[in-house]
């Protein structure tokens, strides 16, 4: 009897091990390997020149213009991003919470920008933006908002904020989605005892529907919020990068010091603050949105 | 039951070790625009001729080539053979990742009908060879014939009369007040150092590792060139972005009169404008009429981690011999690097060929320094960018380049 008490008893860790294991080989060691590459000089071109230099790399970041300006750029980027898609998102989602014909047919239409993979959403946005052919140039010439076309991607004021449009249009599907699932769960007696109380149509929405979904809105916003301040590939295809540092996040720096420059020291080195940097912000984050749930 | 699968588990794992045993696997990566390429049908010669040998022929995009080389290379998961460029050999060869292989083009049979002089061109920084040649074009400038003759345009031998045409050329065709056609199709984006080169660099005295980058007339002349886009506006308002595809769709279209590429894309321009396109050398820019224009080399190299460096040499010289280099260059569009398959050559149109040779005298490569990964990659396409931006001075980014160099 003993004995089957103590083979139940590890038997669940037995179970869950495998899984355990891969999450260790998979996430955590390349963490502590990008910590451990953070601390020392490492170009991978020169295998020989491997040395420690405690958190040089660091210091180096903080004196970097370029940090500095992918940093105002990685905040532009998830300041405008995420609430965008969630506005976008709750706008759809009331759309579609409504009864109209072929509701199923647009429920299912609206998921299409976040279906298709980043590099075809990218290629294709690159197209529309495109100074010489693009379509959001010819529409805006022949409605005469435009006198020319404007090379959207090319010109450092304006490219920043186009991929920033790209990437709501992509993503503003997944609240959608999240935000209908939450108005369904919303009882319509709710709204029925609102109506008997004389709410307006303003104050339902203020007073049951926001209270009814905020839920959702706190967890899909630390999601997408994660997702959008790592996301490199959009960026990637459209600008690389450019012109010059003006489309540059965190990331995507990281990203090009490491893969283009091979410089692994310094590039882990500007990922781990960038980690920790998001890692704060998220911490801050569900602080607040815990505590503006619970009142 | 069981006796029956342990021996047939046992058989088959003998046929895999005698497999492996008795054919030897080159990796071969290479990058090929055109996706209708001519590997397979080599590939399957070779292997009638070499049956102990299979060929692993991987297609890798163009844009991520190197990326991909040099963390294969770290990560061990390096090729056999792949096609390289010169400006990569320091590096690569920093990197402890070449084979020599004077040994074996001593003992080749094809060696004599290499064109001559071209081997020296590819050797290394030490005096040993680790590339073999397989294809090379030299940049030229192309320009539109229908448009210059309709302006009464000569083409371009001088900066200043480049600019002079450029400027000529920048017009509203429509009568809407619109800017439609652009002098010159400069490429901003990655790749586009060439331009830049030709249009700045016979200025600066002792060339890009001369440490005279920031001397003022090296910074005049690539104020003129950034001039060329901020104050003339010859180049169209996309050029900082601007890659291969457009240089070449905007030639192709109309919207420029001039760019610079190589006769490798002269048969797509033939095949859009006819008789419409035609090529001379690139302006000289020098203070004495000196000209610079890019040598665009091709080359096959041997890892050094190669498990059969034999059966990789007898692959990369394989290509590199008569009529297989001649269906290579096929592919490429680009030039045979055979006496025997430049005899009778007949892939491009000759005036093309004529604006090639011509410019062959005064063609070179980039500085045989680690630093021209980075200045390729790197420094020059962000730095480029910001100065036609206005982001940073003409001044500024020659220092930029100039810390790349130095630093080194």
């Amino acid at each position: 009897m003993t004995r089957r008490r103590k083979g139940g008893a590890t038997l669940p860790y037995w179970l869950l091990s495998p899984a355990v294991v891969v999450t260790l080989f998979i996430v955590f060691v390349p963490m502590a390997e990008a910590v451990f590459l953070s601390l020392h000089d490492y170009l991978i071109w020169k295998p020989t020149s491997f040395a420690f230099v405690g958190l040089k790399n660091f210091i180096t970041a903080l004196g970097d213009e370029v940090f500095w300006i992918s940093a105002w750029h990685t905040l532009i980027w998830i300041g405008l991003t995420v609430p965008a898609q969630m506005l976008l998102g709750l706008v759809t989602a009331l759309l579609l919470n409504r009864t109209f014909p072929w509701r199923g047919l647009a429920r299912a239409l609206v998921i299409i920008p976040w279906a298709l993979p980043s590099v075809i959403t990218a290629l294709m946005w690159r197209w529309i933006y495109d100074a010489n052919n693009g379509v959001l140039n010819d529409i805006l010439v022949r409605i005469g908002v435009l006198q020319s076309a404007f090379p959207w991607l090319a010109d450092p004021d304006s490219a920043l904020l186009s991929i920033v449009l790209t990437l709501t249009w992509q993503g503003f599907p997944f609240f959608a989605v999240m935000i209908l699932a939450g108005l369904q769960a919303i009882p319509s007696s709710h709204y029925e005892a609102a109506d008997i109380d004389g709410a307006t149509t303003w104050q339902q929405f203020r007073h049951v529907t926001l209270p009814g979904i905020a839920g959702v809105l706190v967890t899909a916003g630390l999601l997408r919020l994660i997702w959008v301040a790592n996301s490199i590939d959009v960026i990637f295809v459209m600008t690389g990068g450019g012109p010059g540092y003006a489309t540059y996040t965190l990331p995507l720096y990281a990203f090009i010091e490491a893969r283009t420059s091979l410089n692994f020291g310094y590039g882990s080195a500007l990922a781990v603050m960038f980690t920790i940097i998001l890692g704060a912000f998220i911490v801050f984050y569900l602080r607040r949105a815990g505590r503006s749930l619970e009142a | 039951m069981r006796k029956y699968l342990l021996a047939a588990g046992v058989a088959a794992a003998a046929l895999t070790l005698a497999t492996a045993a008795s054919a030897e696997t080159v990796r071969f990566w290479y990058h090929f625009d055109n996706p209708d390429n001519p590997m397979t049908s080599l590939v399957e010669k070779f292997e009638a001729a070499n049956p102990g040998i299979t060929i692993e022929a991987e297609n890798v995009p163009w844009n991520s080539y190197y990326d991909n080389l040099y963390t294969a290379i770290v990560g061990g998961d390096a090729p056999d053979a792949a096609m390289v460029k010169l400006f990569a050999q320091p590096r690569l060869l920093e990197m402890g990742a070449l084979e020599p292989i004077d040994d074996m083009i001593a003992s080749w049979d094809g060696k004599d009908d290499l064109l001559d002089g071209i081997l020296k061109i590819n050797a290394g920084p030490d005096g040993k060879q680790y590339y073999l040649p397989v294809q090379y074009v030299v940049l030229y400038l192309y320009y539109r014939t229908d448009m210059f003759d309709e302006l009464g345009l000569t083409p371009p031998t001088t900066c200043e009369e480049f600019r002079d045409a450029a400027i000529k050329l920048t017009r509203d065709t429509t009568g809407d007040g619109q800017v439609d056609t652009y002098g010159f199709g400069f490429r901003g984006g990655k790749g586009g150092h060439d331009h830049w080169l030709t249009l700045t660099l016979p200025q600066v005295e002792g060339g890009l590792d001369g440490g005279n980058l920031t001397a003022d007339g090296a910074v005049a002349a690539n104020q003129w060139t950034v001039d060329l886009f901020q104050k003339d506006k010859v180049f169209p308002p996309s050029a900082p972005n601007d890659g291969f595809q457009e240089i070449i769709g905007g030639f192709k279209q109309g919207l420029t009169g001039m760019t610079i590429h190589h006769i490798g894309s002269s048969n797509g321009m033939v095949e859009a404008l006819g008789d419409k396109v035609s090529a001379v050398p690139v302006p000289a820019c020098g203070p004495n009429g000196e000209a610079w224009t890019s040598y665009g080399d091709e080359s096959l190299a041997v890892f050094s981690s190669a498990e059969d460096k034999d059966a990789a040499w007898k692959w990369i010289s394989f290509l590199a011999e008569g009529e297989n280099n001649v269906l290579f260059n096929k592919a490429t569009g680009q030039l045979t690097v055979t006496k025997s398959g430049s005899a009778d050559w007949d892939l491009h149109e000759k005036r093309f060929v004529d604006a090639t040779v011509n410019s062959l005298p005064f063609a070179a490569v980039l500085p045989s320094s680690p630093a021209t990964s980075d200045f390729v990659n790197v420094v020059w396409p962000t730095s480029m960018q910001r100065a036609l931006t206005g982001d940073i001075t003409a001044a500024e980014m020659m220092q930029e380049i100039q810390d790349l160099y130095g630093s080194e």
